[in-house]
């Protein structure tokens, strides 16, 4: 029974790290109708950056701060440069783009901060709470983790649904031309949304990283689980982004704990929850009426 | 271009560079430190010039196996750094190509090529990992590669020569690894439930099998990670459920870290032994001391483990071999200290260096690998016990002690014992340690 729950505990803590992910997934898609396999490595270069601050002495909040603003950064340049010269064209053009900005911005962050293996630390213990005389894996960090993406998750509701900008934003990516008509200012919208992603990306990116090492490298799992995460949940709505990293968390956990060899399933089963899903529900769990998808 | 025709060039170019040398009366004495035999150096190998010899390996600098191991190259450079300042191997300098695989063997595969085909190295030496270094053993075999002292320590490279008659292992394989642990656990903590941590390879399987021999019925789990998968909650947890009082892990050191991490989120609290290529407490504690700003205190996680251990580590400053390394680090090495892992890349140049001393002054391939198998088992150096170099075997060396991490540093718990793979017994081994020769560089006769 004990080991259930640690078990279980560890796959929501997990769960919950994938929908950090799968949220900048979704905003990303939202705001602008592109998935973007760049977002992983985008995180992780805020990611390095925060620990250059926090190995010169910084506080990790201070660097938590500066990673997220050079995040808007990063993600307001990327749309402005990189992106705008492909949109309008074929879809596939802007997918193709963000998939080689993913190697890139990944080998610039060897360069710059060197490809060693690194702790990256977290301003919450590590230690698991204690109940009674066991100890469970759910540890002050995980409650971090967990909270800062139901706060993430909460906002991004509450912008889409109820503010205009929210709304200029989702209009421009569902119809630039309509949008345009109406008065929205498509481009600026545009910016913001890859700026406001990336916000959450790296965001993801830190919490993430908090507790464990980070490389180069360290978000390439993750932007996979976050994927499936995300489409699981339709793509499209944060809801379905924290479900849907959840139960991939959870699945995951319990087939490397319960399975034979479990550790080796891990990935494997990733892609059979994904298929499994995309057949009986091919918008996603969550997915809003087919006549909405672009 | 045909492997054979390529040769037949560099035969011939060399033919006629050491005809004109002869002719000018030059030509360069051998020496440094091995006793020449009065001829000339001869481009005797794809590899081998008259002045250079090319050696080659690859190793994982980046991704998450490349703690502590991109470490390893850096040792290995300086010691023939200093090697070559000191005359080189018959007035030859010995050059070290290295390449980053990430430990993945797709890109192990693809540097491999390019070290034989494109740098032309004369002998591969060093290749870090069993997964890695498996995707490319049946290639440098059939290349005719010399594949010498592989960084791992599983049985494939030296349990059967005529498989892979170009390969050879170095350090004590994890079988043998396994036994002597067995056999210290069987006599020392009889009442120990065991669980096992172990890397889903045949590093994990060997180490299994090996520590099986002795304490088959002591052992109530066995759990196993993947590498790559970081989130090794799961295992740790059925260790935990299981009952396991004293853990062994057969891991790579980012997962040492990580399964104490998973532990302390857990509150388990075993006794632990790490084999000998997780237990580095400097890395541990290093990749550990860094969360939670002070949470996790220090190295102090570690303190008390108990691991294994075939070389000499740097904290053992008294001992003439962690001396000598420490001066060839400082006078030849690049930034940062000297650590464990460049004194294993040190401890298999300097076995490297006497292997190309005993094939003589213009060596070729073929006779790279006779002078191991001649002359390998009586090589003495860093190593605690001998290598077991034969035509039969083409395994490192037998021999381990058993430690007990205290800082960063650890004391011996039990003297070296040696044995070998399959039913072998376990033997004490009683011969005292060798000393460093001048400047840390061998003299071993040439024997062919």
């Amino acid at each position: 029974m004990d080991y259930f729950v640690n078990v279980t505990l560890t796959g929501l803590t997990q769960g919950m790290i994938y929908a950090a992910f799968a949220l900048a997934l979704v905003l990303i898609w939202r705001s602008t109708r592109i998935v973007n396999f760049a977002q992983g490595s985008m995180a992780a270069a805020t990611t390095f950056i925060a620990l250059a601050l926090i190995q010169a002495g910084a506080s990790y909040w201070v660097a938590l701060i500066v990673a997220l603003a050079s995040g808007f950064v990063l993600g307001a340049i990327v749309e402005r440069v990189i992106i705008r010269p492909v949109e309008g064209g074929p879809e596939l053009n802007a997918v193709i783009v963000t998939l080689g900005l993913f190697v890139a911005i990944q080998a610039g962050i060897a360069i710059i901060f060197g490809s060693s293996f690194q702790s990256f630390p977290t301003p919450f213990g590590v230690r698991g709470f204690e109940v009674g005389d066991t100890t469970i894996p759910l540890t002050p960090t995980s409650l971090y983790i967990i909270g800062s993406v139901l706060i993430v998750m909460a906002l991004l509701v509450a912008l889409f649904r109820f503010t205009r900008v929210g709304l200029a934003m989702r209009a421009s990516a569902f119809s630039q031309e309509v949008a345009r008509l109406l008065g929205v200012k498509v481009g600026g919208m545009l910016t913001l949304g890859w700026g406001l992603a990336a916000v959450v990306g790296s965001l993801s990116g830190l919490l993430i990283a908090g507790g464990t090492f980070v490389w180069p490298a360290y978000m390439d799992a993750l932007i996979v689980f976050g994927f499936v995460a995300a489409i699981i949940g339709g793509l499209d709505s944060p809801v379905g982004a924290i479900v849907g990293g959840l139960i991939l968390g959870l699945a995951l956990s319990y087939v490397s704990g319960y399975a034979p060899r479990g550790s080796a399933l891990v990935n494997i089963s990733a892609l059979v929850i994904l298929i499994v899903v995309l057949l009986v529900r091919p918008g996603g769990l969550f997915s809003s009426t087919t006549a909405r998808r672009a | 271009m045909s492997r054979s025709s390529r040769r037949l060039l560099t035969a011939v170019a060399a033919a006629t560079v050491a005809s004109t040398l002869a002719a000018c009366g030059g030509g360069d004495e051998g020496g440094g430190g091995t006793s020449a035999e009065g001829g000339e150096n001869e481009a005797s190998d794809i590899g081998v010039t008259e002045t250079s010899i090319k050696l080659g390996a690859h190793y994982p600098l980046t991704g998450v196996a490349a703690p502590g191991y991109s470490e390893i190259p850096t040792g290995v450079a300086a010691y023939f750094e200093c090697l070559n300042q000191e005359g080189g191997v018959y007035g030859r300098d010995v050059e070290f190509v290295y390449k980053d695989d990430a430990y993945n063997p797709t890109q192990t595969a693809q540097v491999t090529n390019e070290l034989v085909l494109d740098e032309e190295i004369f002998a591969m030496m060093s290749g870090l990992g069993t997964p890695t270094h498996s995707a490319v053993v049946d290639f440098l075999n059939d290349e005719g590669v010399p594949d010498l002292f592989v960084s791992s320590g599983s049985l494939l490279w030296g349990e059967n020569p005529e498989e892979y008659p170009m390969s050879f292992g170095w350090q004590t394989d994890y079988e043998s690894e396994g036994k002597i642990i067995g056999e210290y656990i069987a006599e020392n903590f009889p009442d120990a439930k065991v669980g096992l941590f172990l890397q889903d390879d045949d590093f994990g399987e060997d180490g299994e099998a090996g520590i099986r021999q002795y304490i088959d019925d002591q052992i109530v789990a066995a759990e196993r990670y993947t590498p790559g998968n970081t989130n090794v909650g799961p295992q740790i947890a059925a260790l935990q459920a299981a009952g396991a009082d004293f853990v062994v892990g057969f891991n790579v050191p980012s997962y040492t870290a990580l399964s104490q991490l998973t532990a302390l989120q857990l509150g388990y609290d075993p006794q632990w032994f790490y084999s000998n290529v997780g237990s580095d407490p400097t890395l541990v504690g290093g990749l550990l001391n860094r969360f939670s700003e002070g949470k996790v205190t220090d190295a102090a996680l570690l303190d008390g483990a108990l691991t294994t251990g075939y070389l000499p580590t740097v904290d053992q400053t008294d001992n003439p071999w962690i001396q000598e390394f420490s001066r060839i680090w400082d006078e030849c090495g690049g930034e940062g200290e000297l650590t464990n892992y460049r004194v294993y890349g040190m401890s298999q140049a300097y076995t490297m260096a006497q292997a190309l001393q005993a094939a003589g002054q213009n060596p070729t391939r073929e006779g790279l690998v006779e002078a191991v198998e001649q002359a390998g088992s009586e090589w003495e150096g860093p190593v605690f016990a001998p290598f077991r170099y034969s035509e039969d075997s083409h395994m490192g060396t037998s021999g381990m002690s058993i430690e007990r991490i205290v800082g960063n540093g650890s004391e011996v718990v039990q003297e070296v014992r040696t044995t070998d793979i399959g039913d072998a017994p376990i033997e004490e081994f009683d011969q005292e340690p060798a000393t460093p020769p001048a400047n840390a560089i061998p003299d071993e006769e040439a024997v062919n």
